[in-house]
C-alpha cells in the first residue's frame, strides 16, 4: 500500500481541514502512516499507546503484529469506505506499507464538564449531579444506577452532517418493547441535517409536533431519568445534549418533582396541591379577575368591590390593556433577566420592580389589585417550571377570554383546552392519565402521594410488561 | 373527516348520564312544577326519576342481549330498515329540541343575571365552537374530559344542597293540589326527563364489564335523587314565592347572599350552570351526530355537525326568539316528544324481546 498516497487522499476527502494530522514513520524498512483528527484526539495517549509502542518494537512490523502491540482497546480493522467515518469519531488510521489492511484505534478524547448540579432543577435532599454534553458520560451516569443486565443501550445516528449519536436505554423485562419499537422507528426515520441538541428530537418524534403541549418528558437529572425508566419509559440521549428525553409523557410527571420522594409524603401531598391550586391560580387568575371586573363585579364582597373600585377608578386604561401591559412588561424583563449575566440581573429586578411597577401605582397607570393579581399569576408558572412555556401561552388566551366573554368563555376554553388535551395519546398514554381516564392505582402518586411501600404497582397509564415493583415473588 | 368514537367506560358513561341528568332540572324546572302543583311538586320528580330508572334498565336488559351490536343493527335486524331510519330521525329531532330548550333557558338565565342585554351572538359565540369542538373530538374525548370535571362538579352539587338546607324555613302542607292538576304539570315538565335514551345511541361503544351496571345505575339514581332533593329545598326554602324565583340551584345559593369575607356564593352555582350547560350541549351535538349518521350511513359525521349548527341557529333566531315562545315550546310542544323515549322505544324492545323468546323456542 501506498501509506502517503491514501494519507493526502484521506486529507483530500476531508479538504484539508487544519485539524486534520497526519505522521509517517520508517520501521525496518516499513513505511507507518497515522491519521487523525488533532481536534478529538489527546497527544498523549496517541504517543503513549500507539507512537511509542510502535517505535520501540525491534521486530518487522505487520498487520497482525501491529494489532497486538497497541495499547488500546478499541482496535479493529477498518474498511476503506469507514476511513472517513472512523477518523471523524475520534479513531486514529493506522498504515503499513506492507499490508493492505489498515487498523482503526479509537482513541477519542475531548474536554467535558464534569457532572454538576443542574441550574434547572436544584434540589433540597437528593442527588445532586446532572448530565453532561457528553453522552458516554450520560450512560455511565445511568449504568451506575443499574448494576444489572436489564439495562439496555441502543445507538442511532441521525443527522447527514452532524451525524449525532442518539442513544436510546431502557429496562428489558419491564419497557413495552412496542413502545421501545416506535421510538426506533421514529428516530430512524428522521431524515434531517443536523441534531444540535435533543430539543430538536422533541419536535420530530412527538405525535402531534404542533400542539403547544408539551409531550415529551425531558430532565437533567439521572436520578430522575432511572425512576421513570423503573416505571417502564424509554429514555433518549443525545449528543452533545445534557437534557435526556423519556417517553411515553403524561402532564402528571410534571406535577411531580424529585424533592416528593426525599421527603415525607404527606408533605409531598401537601406540595402537589400546591402546585396544582399554583398552576391554576396562573392559567386562570388574570383572566377571573378581568371577567370579574368587566362582567361580574355584582357578585364580589363588597368590601372587596369598594377597595377594587377606588384604587382602580384614577386608571385611565381599562383591565384589559392594564393587565396586558403589566403581563408583557413582566415578560421583557423575565427575557431580559435571561440573557444578562447574573449581576446585571439584580439591576433589571430592581428597575422592574420598584421604578416600573412603584412608579406606575404611584403615577396612577396601573392599580395596585391588578399588579398583584399579575405577579401572583407569573410567580405561580414557576412551581412547575417545566410547564413555564405552556401556562405563559395560555395566560394570554385566558386574558383574552376573560375580556370578551367573561366567567362564560373562561369555562368552555378551560374545558375546550382540557378536552384538546385528552385528545392527546403519546406512545400509547393518555396525556392527562391518571386524572382522565381515572387510574385509581396510578392516583397513589398522583396528587397524592402515598409511602413508596404503597405503591406497589407499576403505572397502569401505559403498557409495561411487568406490573408488580414491589413484593413480585408473592 | 371521519370522528372517532372509541369505547367509553362503564364510569365515563355513568358521569354523562349523571350530567344529562342532572343538569337541565337545576334551573327552571323547580320554580315551573311548583308553580303547578304547590307543595306536591316534589312529587314529580319522584314520579318521572321512577320513569327514567326504568328506561335505563330497559336498556341494561338490552346491552345484555346484544352486547356488541350498533342500536342500527339491533332495530335493523328486527324491524327493517325502514324503521330504524324512522327511529333515527326522530332521535334527530329529539335531541336537536332538547338542545333549543337547554339553550333557551340557560340564554334566559345568563341574561338576566350575569350579560346584562347581551345578544345572542355573544353566547353562540362562546357555546358553539366549544361544543362542537367536544363532540368532533369524539365520544372518549367527551367522556374523559366530563370524568376530569365530575369532581368539580359533584362537589358544587353537594355543596349548593348543603347551602341548601340552611334556607329550609317551612314544613311543607301537603295535599293540597288536586290530581288533575298535578297530573297536569307533571306532563307539562315532563320535557327534562328522557336523557336516558342517548345510551341507546351508543349501546355499542359502552363497555360494561362484568359487575359494573352498578356504575351506571348509581350515577343515574344518584343523579335523579340530587334533582329530587334540590327541588324539595328549592320548595322550602321559597315557600309560597318559588314560582317568584326561576333558577332553583342559582336561587338556593343567592338566599345565603354574603358569607363574611367569601362573598356571594351564587358564583358557585353559575359555575356548576356554565359546566352543565356546555357538557349538555356538547352531549346533544353527539348524540344528533349519531343519528344523523343512521339516517345518513354514507355521508360524512361531520355534515351532522354542520346540520345541527344550521338547524340549531335557524330555530333559535327565527322560530323560539322570546321567553313566551320557549315556555310555549318547552311545556306544550316538548312533553309530547317524550313518547319516544318513554312509548315508542319501549314497545319496539318489548316486542323484539318477545320476538326473539319465540325464536329460542321455537
Amino acid at each position: 500500500m501506498d501509506v502517503l498516497k491514501e494519507i493526502e487522499k484521506i486529507k483530500k476527502q476531508l479538504h484539508n481541514s487544519v485539524d486534520v494530522a497526519s505522521r509517517v514513520i520508517q520501521k525496518n524498512g516499513v513505511f507507518v502512516g497515522f491519521v487523525y483528527l488533532k481536534s478529538m484526539t489527546d497527544n498523549l495517549i496517541f504517543s503513549q499507546a500507539l507512537f511509542e509502542p510502535i517505535s520501540n518494537f525491534e521486530g518487522e512490523l505487520s498487520f497482525e503484529v501491529l494489532s497486538e502491540i497497541v495499547k488500546a482497546n478499541d482496535v479493529e480493522e477498518c474498511e476503506s469506505a469507514d476511513f472517513i467515518k472512523k477518523i471523524l469519531g475520534g479513531a486514529v488510521l493506522i498504515f503499513l506499507s506492507n499490508s493492505e489492511d489498515v487498523l482503526s484505534v479509537d482513541i477519542l478524547h475531548f474536554n467535558t464538564r464534569a457532572p454538576q448540579e443542574p441550574p434547572t432543577s436544584p434540589v433540597i435532599m437528593g442527588p445532586r449531579e446532572g448530565f453532561t454534553e457528553d453522552y458516554k458520560t450520560n450512560m455511565t451516569l445511568l449504568r451506575r444506577r443499574f448494576h444489572s443486565e436489564e439495562l439496555v443501550f441502543e445507538e442511532l445516528v441521525v443527522g447527514k452532517s452532524t451525524q449525532t449519536k442518539i442513544v436510546i436505554s431502557y429496562l428489558d423485562g419491564i419497557v413495552d418493547k412496542k413502545i421501545v419499537k416506535e421510538v426506533k422507528k421514529k428516530i430512524e426515520s428522521i431524515d434531517i441535517d443536523g441534531i444540535v441538541d435533543s430539543y430538536y428530537l422533541i419536535d420530530l418524534i412527538s405525535n402531534r409536533p404542533n400542539s403547544i403541549l408539551k409531550q415529551i418528558g425531558q430532565s437533567e437529572k439521572p436520578d430522575i431519568i432511572s425512576a421513570k425508566m423503573l416505571e417502564g419509559r424509554v429514555a433518549i440521549i443525545v449528543d452533545n445534549s445534557p437534557i435526556v428525553l423519556t417517553v411515553p409523557f403524561v402532564f402528571l410527571e410534571d406535577l411531580q418533582n424529585s424533592n416528593d420522594y426525599y421527603t415525607n409524603y404527606t408533605y409531598s401531598t401537601l406540595l402537589r396541591f400546591i402546585r396544582v391550586a399554583a398552576i391554576l391560580m396562573s392559567v386562570l387568575g388574570q383572566g377571573i379577575y378581568i371577567a370579574l371586573q368587566l362582567f361580574h363585579y355584582n357578585i364580589l364582597p363588597m368590601k372587596y368591590l369598594i377597595t377594587i373600585a377606588d384604587s382602580t377608578q384614577q386608571v385611565p386604561f381599562t383591565p384589559f390593556i392594564e393587565i396586558l401591559f403589566i403581563s408583557l412588561l413582566f415578560q421583557i424583563l423575565y427575557e431580559v433577566s435571561l440573557r444578562l449575566p447574573s449581576y446585571l440581573g439584580l439591576a433589571t429586578s430592581v428597575v422592574g420592580a420598584l421604578i416600573l411597577g412603584d412608579t406606575g401605582v404611584k403615577a396612577g397607570l396601573l392599580s395596585p389589585p391588578t399588579v398583584i393579581v399579575v405577579a401572583i399569576a407569573k410567580i405561580a408558572i414557576y412551581t412547575v417550571p417545566e410547564q413555564s412555556s405552556q401556562i405563559t401561552l395560555l395566560q394570554y388566551v385566558f386574558i383574552l377570554i376573560g375580556a370578551s366573554l367573561g366567567l362564560l368563555g373562561i369555562v368552555g376554553a378551560s374545558i375546550y383546552f382540557l378536552a384538546y388535551a385528552n385528545t392527546i395519546e403519546n406512545f400509547g398514554a393518555p396525556y392527562l392519565a391518571p386524572f382522565s381516564p381515572f387510574i385509581f392505582s396510578d392516583n397513589k402518586d398522583g396528587v397524592l402521594k402515598v409511602p413508596l411501600s404503597s405503591m406497589e404497582n407499576r403505572p397502569k397509564s401505559f403498557k409495561n410488561e411487568k406490573r408488580k415493583r414491589i413484593n413480585e415473588s408473592e | 373527516m371521519k370522528v372517532s368514537d372509541r369505547t367509553i367506560t362503564a364510569g365515563q358513561a355513568g358521569i354523562i348520564l349523571f350530567i344529562l341528568l342532572f343538569a337541565n332540572k337545576v334551573l327552571v324546572f323547580p320554580s315551573l312544577i311548583f308553580e303547578g302543583a304547590d307543595f306536591e311538586a316534589f312529587l314529580i320528580p319522584i314520579l318521572s326519576s321512577i320513569l327514567e330508572m326504568g328506561l335505563l334498565y330497559l336498556f341494561y336488559k338490552l346491552k345484555n342481549r346484544f352486547p356488541d351490536q350498533t342500536f342500527v343493527q339491533i332495530l335493523r335486524q328486527h324491524f327493517g330498515k325502514a324503521v330504524q331510519i324512522v327511529f333515527y330521525v326522530a332521535f334527530s329531532i329529539y335531541f336537536l329540541s332538547k338542545a333549543v330548550l337547554l339553550y333557551n333557558v340557560t340564554f334566559i338565565f345568563f341574561r338576566n343575571m350575569i350579560y346584562k342585554d347581551a345578544q345572542n351572538l355573544v353566547f353562540l359565540f362562546a357555546l358553539l365552537p366549544i361544543i362542537n369542538h367536544l363532540a368532533i373530538c369524539g365520544l372518549r374525548v367527551l367522556g374523559r374530559t366530563a370524568q376530569l370535571f365530575f369532581p368539580v362538579i359533584l362537589s358544587i352539587v353537594v355543596f349548593c344542597i348543603i347551602v341548601g338546607c340552611f334556607g329550609i324555613d317551612s314544613a311543607p302542607l301537603l295535599f293540597q293540589t288536586s290530581a288533575a292538576k298535578f297530573f297536569t304539570t307533571f306532563f307539562r315538565h315532563f320535557a327534562p326527563f328522557g336523557d336516558t335514551v342517548f345510551l341507546f345511541l351508543i349501546i355499542d361503544k359502552v363497555k360494561v364489564e362484568k359487575g359494573q351496571w352498578k356504575i351506571l345505575f348509581s350515577c343515574a339514581g344518584g343523579a335523579l335523587f340530587l334533582v329530587c332533593l334540590v327541588s324539595f329545598i328549592f320548595i322550602l326554602s321559597y315557600s309560597f314565592t318559588s314560582f317568584m324565583h326561576p333558577f332553583a340551584i342559582f336561587e338556593i345559593m343567592s338566599f345565603v347572599k354574603e358569607y363574611e369575607g367569601l362573598g356571594r356564593l351564587d358564583l358557585i352555582s353559575m359555575i356548576l350552570i356554565i359546566l352543565f350547560t356546555y357538557f349538555q350541549l356538547a352531549i346533544y351535538l353527539k348524540m344528533f351526530m349519531f343519528s344523523f349518521d343512521g339516517v345518513f350511513e354514507k355521508i360524512d359525521q361531520v355534515y351532522g355537525v354542520i346540520s345541527f349548527n344550521v338547524l340549531f341557529l335557524i330555530i333559535i333566531n327565527f322560530l323560539i326568539v322570546n321567553l313566551e315562545q320557549a315556555v310555549m315550546y318547552g311545556q306544550h310542544i316538548l312533553p309530547f316528544f317524550n313518547v319516544l323515549p318513554f312509548a315508542v322505544l319501549p314497545i319496539f324492545v318489548l316486542v323484539m324481546f318477545a320476538r326473539r323468546k319465540k325464536e329460542k323456542k321455537t
